[in-house]
């Protein structure tokens, strides 16, 4: 068989790939077993019992136990990462109690166990200390390097620090890295993560990312994680380097749509004087909600009335989501999150 | 039988009945999604048991956003993706853009007698565990490599690197 015979078999494989059946039945009846494991309520329905007996373990573990530390298993993943001296090897677990930090070097990676609430890949040159370990709050410091965290808790049950910002969970998947000057990025996978510090505050949802750096007031403005370049480029300078109108006017004429996010941000972050140009400019490509566009909302938003900006996040937020989501599934306009 | 809306919401209200018709509609793309992911019979059976239990549980977080079968379709490749992150396999994992040895013995692949087409399930079935994924999930899934990336937690460019390393060893599967 010649080259070119090969390749027309080889094209013919992958279109018969796509034509592959869609549904195969399991050998077996697969619903006794899951019908077994349902049995119970599902998780939700037994939630409540679940916090009252939490509470009530947490009250009476701590009175019983006094000062002992409470901490979380992590397994080694790769190399030899350490839990203060002692390094994990083989197929080592250890205990990361309140006060310790796990430390990769180069090689090593670890994954640890957020109690019962997710987990979080600690990669290679990272130092993560657990700050607390509470059925209430779970709380890490990622002094340096990059973790991956997967949280299924409520919101605000999960928090990690850095030396810029902090992360908190408002359920979701995210990769956070500090760099050696304590500047960190947060790239959100799943859900939403509220970054906080020096009174400012952004909200990252899935397929967004916020930079910040420390010392420099505060959480970067968000943007999503195919924003041009030279959007990305005016938005460092506006939050980190004085960029001003300047650096504004630039963000908003390379916004697209899909930039909402972005703008949402800047609306509460830009100079009285520049607040108008920036909504005027986010309203004409995404609409906010039904009823919002005339005069008296408009002024709402200018003033920065919560409700208002709030209202209008919903649906940026909604059209980010589905963008995301159905990437690759279905195409969607960015300024109604529909279907095209 | 209810439309699929109403055993949703019923299902949501912890109608074990209501879910249960739910998986009778669902369990064939599902285990058909997890057989090809996995590569492996007895694991598609678990994984299937597990994404329809998973669903069971976060039921009240479907907000109908999306079509139920999408949410589920989705749910299922994240348990499949979560098991094998979780399973210690990781040296199998998704490697760096680089060639990986040990990743590349994994592939066994499957004799073909001269003269007979290629199975192409077992093929599939026979690539190494991170290139099957990204074959799977990209080439008959239809998923962006955008998406692969957020799923497998891994850069797009190593979710590229992983469907040219898939497709290579199906083309010399074709070619033995």
């Amino acid at each position: 068989m010649n080259d070119r015979e090969h390749d027309a078999e080889f094209a013919k494989l992958l279109e018969e790939t796509r034509r592959l059946p869609r549904s195969i039945e399991p050998p077996r009846d697969l619903w006794p077993d899951i019908a077994a494991r349902i049995g119970r309520p599902p998780l939700w329905q037994r939630w409540s019992a679940l916090a009252a007996a939490a509470v009530v373990l947490l009250v009476v573990g701590w009175r019983v136990l006094g000062a002992r530390h409470p901490g979380w298993e992590v397994t080694r993943v790769d190399g030899a990462p350490r839990i203060g001296r002692t390094a994990l090897v083989g197929g080592g677990t250890g205990t990361l109690r309140v006060g310790e930090a796990i430390v990769t070097d180069d090689s090593s990676r670890a994954e640890v166990q957020v109690g019962v609430i997710g987990r979080v890949e600690v990669l290679p040159g990272s130092e993560l200390r657990l700050v607390a370990a509470r059925p209430d709050a779970h709380r890490l410091a990622l002094a340096r390097g990059t973790i991956y965290a997967e949280v299924t808790a409520p919101p605000r049950l999960f928090v990690v620090e850095t030396p810029s910002a902090t992360a908190v969970d408002l359920g979701c998947a995210y990769t956070l890295a500090v760099d050696s000057t304590g500047a960190s990025r947060l790239h959100v996978t799943a859900g939403y993560v509220e970054l906080q510090g020096s009174g400012r505050r952004s909200i990252v949802p899935l397929g967004a990312i916020a930079v910040t750096r420390r010392g420099g007031g505060g959480p970067g403005t968000p943007y999503v994680d195919d924003a041009p370049a030279e959007l990305r480029r005016a938005l460092t300078a506006f939050d980190f380097e004085r960029g001003g109108a300047a650096a504004v006017r630039t963000v908003l004429r390379t916004a697209r749509a899909e930039d909402a996010v972005t703008l949402w941000h800047l609306v509460s972050r830009v100079e009285p004087p520049l607040r108008a140009a920036v909504y005027d400019r986010l309203v004409a490509l995404v609409p906010p909600p039904t009823g919002e566009g005339g005069g008296t909302s408009r002024a709402a938003a200018l003033a920065l009335d919560t409700t208002t900006l709030d209202r209008y996040w919903q649906r940026i937020r909604r059209i980010q989501w589905r963008r995301e989501i159905l990437k690759g599934i279905r195409e969607i306009d960015p300024r109604t999150g529909l279907a095209k | 039988m209810p439309d699929l809306t109403e055993l949703v919401r019923r299902a949501q209200h912890g109608d074990e009945g209501a879910f249960r018709d739910l998986y009778r509609e669902h369990v064939g793309r599902i285990y058909a999604l997890c057989l090809r992911l996995t590569g492996d019979a007895a694991a598609a059976e678990e994984r299937t048991q597990d994404a329809f239990i998973r669903a069971w549980e976060r039921l009240r977080t479907f907000r109908g956003e999306s079509a139920f079968a999408t949410w589920l379709h989705r749910l299922a490749v994240n348990v499949v993706l979560m098991e094998r992150r979780g399973s210690g396999r990781r040296e199998r994992r998704v490697a760096p853009a680089s060639d990986d040895p040990v990743y590349e013995q994994a592939a066994t692949p499957p004799a073909v007698p001269p003269g007979e087409g290629l199975d192409l399930e077992q093929a599939i079935a026979a690539l190494p565990a991170g290139a099957r994924e990204v074959f799977v999930l990209f080439d008959v899934e239809g998923y962006s490599h955008e998406e692969i990336a957020r799923m497998c937690g891994i850069a797009v460019g190593t979710s590229k690197a992983q469907l040219f390393r898939a497709r290579r060893l199906l083309r010399e599967m074709l070619e033995r």
